[in-house]
């Protein structure tokens, strides 16, 4: 119950912003790139990131800097389960893969992941401003409207 | 500002792949697990925590943003701000066709990022964390790219 994980994000967020901004980082643009166009600057980024995570997990794992989260084999179907909150396990992983193909396919007809746009938005362009009114819009809808309805058709 | 230092992709990956393990290593933000940078999750976090407090919800936000919102998107959208502002790269760019096709595929995107919990920089960090569930999400995530990009082929075509 302290302020550190808020000012901690904030830092960071600050830091991956500005470094972002400057790479022009998005994490579907890779894979669009080489496939458009053969570049793979983006995903030489996107492969940075994972192999560096990769390492450090392992790393601060071992240090038995990580939480309970890994004792437990690194399962953190609670991890989604507070988000989704109410789904099945086997339901859990089909609607993962729908979502996540969604999330993919969305993403490039917006042009950018979400930590892109908010990097385009930030930088003045009109419609990543419009995309991140859509996605709070979205997160709250989300919030109060579709966990609600979805927790009353579970119960029954 | 030529000859200025430029950090490419490579950079960014190996910044925010030790940072998001550093926070959760450090400096307590690990409820979930691989929960150091997700754009839709931290939102989620940074406007329940709002609504909660100022309208008086209960919407569920991770406990290690019960005392102070995570503040992960408001960093990057200022640490963006503050680079596009130093190199001359902040300007407003008029919206392109239609507005409320940018608008809905914002809300679209972060209702699926949290129904799969996490945006793309999540999966993929979860992906290296090691939980199951990214095994199944990273691959649909990646799919879903591949056929967005040939749809666009075809429109282009």
């Amino acid at each position: 119950m302290t302020a550190e994980p808020a000012i901690a994000t904030l830092v960071l967020g600050l830091l991956i912003g500005y470094v972002g901004q400057r790479s022009r980082m998005c994490f579907i643009g890779g894979v669009r790139d080489f496939m458009l166009v053969r570049d793979g600057e983006l995903l030489k980024g996107l492969l940075a990131f994972f192999v560096t995570a990769w390492t450090a997990f392992a790393v601060a794992g071992l240090m038995g800097l990580l939480g309970d989260g890994w004792s437990r084999g690194g399962l953190s179907v609670a991890a989604a389960g507070w988000t989704v909150g109410l789904l099945a396990q086997g339901w859990m992983l089909a609607i993962a893969v729908v979502a996540g193909f969604a999330v993919g396919l969305f993403s490039v007809f917006a042009n950018g992941c979400p930590f892109r746009q908010h990097v385009l938005a930030a930088q003045g362009d009109g419609n990543a401003a419009l995309y991140l009114a859509g996605f709070y819009g979205g997160i709250l809808i989300y919030g109060l409207v579709l966990v609600r309805l979805a927790s009353r058709l579970l119960t029954g | 500002m030529t000859g200025r230092f430029r950090p490419n992709a490579v950079h960014y990956g190996v910044v925010a792949g030790l940072g998001a393990v550093a926070v959760e290593a450090f400096f307590g933000v690990r409820q979930p697990s691989a929960y150091g940078v997700c754009m839709a999750c931290h939102g989620q976090d940074l406007v329940g925590w709002f609504t909660n407090h100022l309208v008086g919800t209960h919407l569920a936000i991770s406990p290690d943003a019960s005392a102070a919102p995570l503040l992960t998107t408001v960093g990057v959208f200022l640490g963006a701000g503050a680079a596009a502002a130093r190199n001359g790269e902040l300007r407003w760019r008029r919206v392109m066709g239609s507005p409320l096709a940018s608008l809905l595929l914002g809300a679209l995107i972060a209702v699926f990022a949290l129904i799969v919990a996490g945006c793309p920089t999540r999966l993929w960090l979860r992906l290296a964390y090691g939980d199951p569930a990214a095994v199944a999400a990273v691959p649909a995530l990646v799919l879903g790219v591949v056929a967005g990009t040939a749809v666009l082929r075809r429109r282009a075509a």
